[in-house]
């Protein structure tokens, strides 16, 4: 089946186009983590093709964060192997700074840089980093500002910000390194609920364009709308793994049952 | 029940005591039988305690005489200032030959050149402003004050050091006046604004390396008379060990800073070990340890002067206090701000250097000044080891055979100079901090 065909199928059934190909992006084998005594991660095998859509969820405490905060090693893994974009985690602070120019990440906390305007926030990486003139660094910061809707905020604080605008600035940041993997720790969960929306609404577009996404969300509709799959996990464990339709209306695990009775 | 408010309620003015001086009084002074009483025996306490002052201070104080016993025979009961004015030029300078100081004017002088872009707007690149402070000011100034004979090193620091003023200079006065940049404006004179990237650099490296070694060849022409450390005294030299102290003490305390929080263990015990070491030892003693322990530890026919082992002292002493206080900085800034900028590419330098530096810096300004303020009160204690700096020659005045026992006076004039020096920093690191913050988060 080609991609093309793949993506009328999608359609077909009432979903967002997936653009996933063949290519493997992230690859995670036998994934252990410890903090201290605590086992945080248990054997965890995954593998994110190129376009994929991944939504994680679970209750708190089951390793979410930990989780997608090793494929860009925020947190160092201790056993097994975890590939991106074909370059292994290791070691070697080359291979881990290369990797976090090719994945971008938002957090819950937005964790923008308060002494820096946005425009500034957004152009960092870029000039830094990728070193690119100034100038062409603010015209594609312009353009992803643009792209979630506060091109005139460009020269604000991100103290002046409402909290939904931040996180969509912070998303905006991600996509100025032109990122071949975004991943999201609970984006919406800080934010109000009316905020909540436009920055989905973002997420939605971008997943659109075909980026290779996993997100950390409680948001069930956001999950059916978007997802190839969704992953519940459980005390560090993948415990149930399925295209969103089967997950969320034929669970096959205790725990998963469990837990879907207690959020929808 | 609804509850519905016809009219719109017209605004009052503010009650009286937030408002007016005699509210303010009345409220704050009057209030009360008994603090009406308190508030009058207050007064007379000042009252007769600023007379006094202003009695002996100005109305009957002296000012001028020759010796003390003439202040005596003008006026038994007053001042005597003249005894602080005769020694004017010492209080400043020290025993520094009279036909030499101008070059400490020039010194100061270029000093305030050289810092003068950091204040002024429309200026761009000012932290190479500042670092050029730090790092090439110090050869200019150092050779001004002790002058002799140049060695290569010294010839080669001070033609970099006077071309990088007149870059600065010219570069800022650019900037100010047609908001512009030397590179710019020399892009602009040479023609070569069509010409590659490449080719404008090459340009500017070889106009520069040009400036170098004419300037260069030009200070061969001329030398300074030396002057021995031991003529330098007064508010000069305290101001020359608390300037270098203070120019390396934030500079020294980030690095140890950084080290202590080191993932590295040999490095983390060695910056762990050098500020816990430093922190516990009073100045003082820091003090006598390197002026008399010191020399041992040099390799033979090594000697370094007195002054540079105190200046070594202070430093390293300084450094270790300014640590603790860039640390405190440091643990200001939440985790989510590195691991921001860990995300969008940047190393260990990059976020550091852009991101958690710039705000614990920030957060730092009132401890920052704090120490500097310490650090230049501090320095009076070389004069416990024999240094002539202010204090000591402050002191040195009562034992002149002209003014012996001249005590409080050049002791007042001593104070009223440092709490000038101290205020206007005080005052300044919070325009600073007003200025700075940029949270709006209220
Ligand atoms: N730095 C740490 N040191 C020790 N334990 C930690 C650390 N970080 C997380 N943990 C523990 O690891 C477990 C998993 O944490 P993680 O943040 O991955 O959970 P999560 O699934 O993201 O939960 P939540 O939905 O609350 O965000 C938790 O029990 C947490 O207490
Ligand atoms: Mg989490």
């Amino acid at each position: 089946m080609t991609s093309t065909e793949k993506q009328d199928t999608a359609k077909g059934q009432g979903k967002l186009a997936s653009a996933a190909s063949s290519e493997v992006m992230i690859q995670l084998t036998k994934v252990n983590k410890w903090y201290g005594d605590f086992h945080v991660l248990k054997d965890i095998d995954l593998t994110v093709h190129k376009g994929e859509r991944i939504v994680v969820c679970g209750p708190s405490g089951s390793g979410k964060s930990t989780l997608i905060r090793c494929i860009n090693h925020l947190e160092e893994h201790q056993e097994g192997l975890i590939v991106v974009d074909g370059i292994t985690l290791d070691k070697n602070l080359k291979n881990i700074d290369h990797i976090r120019t090719e994945v971008g990440m938002v957090f819950q906390s937005f964790n923008l840089f308060p002494h820096l305007t946005i425009l500034e926030n957004l152009t960092l990486g870029p000039i830094w980093t990728r070193k690119m003139p100034k100038t062409e660094a603010q015209a594609i910061a312009m353009k992803y500002l643009e792209r979630v809707k506060i091109p005139e905020q460009a020269d604000k604080f991100p103290g002046q910000l409402s909290g939904g605008q931040q996180q969509r600035v912070a998303i905006a940041r991600s996509l100025c390194m032109s990122p071949k993997i975004m991943l999201f720790d609970e984006p919406t969960s800080a934010l109000d609920p009316e905020m909540i929306k436009e920055v989905l609404d973002v997420m939605v577009e971008l997943a659109d364009t075909g980026m290779t996404m996993i997100v950390v969300t409680h948001e069930m509709g956001f999950a059916k709308t978007i997802a190839d799959r969704v992953i519940f996990m459980d005390e560090g464990d993948i415990v149930e793994e399925n295209e969103p339709n089967a997950f969320f209306n034929n669970p096959q695990h205790e725990r998963t049952k469990l837990f879907l009775s207690q959020i929808l | 029940m609804a509850i519905i408010s016809a009219q719109k309620t017209p605004a009052r003015p503010a009650p009286l005591s937030d408002t007016t001086v005699i509210g303010w009084l009345r409220i704050n002074l009057f209030s009360s039988w008994i603090n009406v009483i308190l508030t009058v025996v207050s007064l007379y306490i000042i009252f007769v305690a600023v007379k006094g002052i202003w009695v002996w201070g100005i109305q009957d104080a002296v000012w001028s005489a020759e010796t003390r016993r003439e202040c005596f025979k003008i006026s038994k009961d007053g001042a005597c200032w003249a005894g602080v004015l005769n020694w004017m030029d010492s209080i400043f300078y020290g025993r520094y030959p009279r036909e030499e100081l101008w070059r400490i004017n020039i010194g100061g002088l270029l000093l305030v050149l050289w810092m003068a872009p950091l204040w002024l707007p429309r200026v761009k690149g000012k932290v190479f402003i500042g670092l050029t402070t730090v790092f090439l000011y110090p050869f200019l100034a150092g050779y001004f004050f002790s002058g002799g004979e140049k060695g290569i090193f010294m010839q080669i620091m001070i033609s970099a050091a006077i071309v990088c003023l007149a870059a600065n200079t010219l570069h800022s006065a650019l900037g100010v006046f047609a908001n512009s940049s030397l590179s710019e404006f020399l892009i602009r004179v040479t023609g070569t604004g069509k010409a590659s990237e490449k080719t404008q650099r090459n340009m500017l490296i070889g106009l520069l390396a040009l400036a170098l070694v004419a300037v260069f060849l030009w200070q061969m022409s001329w030398h300074l008379e030396s002057v021995t450390w031991t003529k330098w005294g007064g508010l000069f030299l305290t101001l020359v060990i608390s300037g270098i102290g203070i120019a390396s003490a934030l500079p020294g305390g980030i690095i140890l800073a950084l080290g202590r929080r080191s993932k590295l263990p040999v490095i983390k015990v060695i910056s762990t070990t050098f500020i816990e070491l430093f922190r516990s030892v009073p100045l003082i003693t820091v003090l006598f340890m390197a002026t008399t322990m010191f020399p041992l530890f040099m390799p033979d026919g090594f000697v370094l002067n007195k002054l540079v082992q105190v200046i070594i002292a202070v430093c390293l002493f300084n450094a270790c206090y300014m640590a603790e206080v860039v640390r405190a900085g440091l643990q200001a800034i939440p985790k989510g701000q590195a691991e921001g900028a860990h995300t969008i590419g940047l190393g260990y330098w990059g976020t550091m250097g852009l991101i958690i530096m710039p705000q614990a810096l920030k957060v730092m300004i009132p401890n920052i000044v704090g120490s500097f303020i310490g650090i230049l009160k501090d320095t009076t204690l070389v004069s416990i080891i024999g240094l002539f700096d202010i204090l000591g020659m402050l002191r040195a005045i009562s034992e002149d055979v002209f003014w012996r026992g001249l005590h409080h006076e050049p002791l007042l004039f001593g104070a009223g100079l440092f709490f000038i020096i101290c205020f206007v920093m005080s005052k300044y690191s919070r325009h600073l901090e007003a200025k700075l913050s940029t949270d709006h988060k209220d």
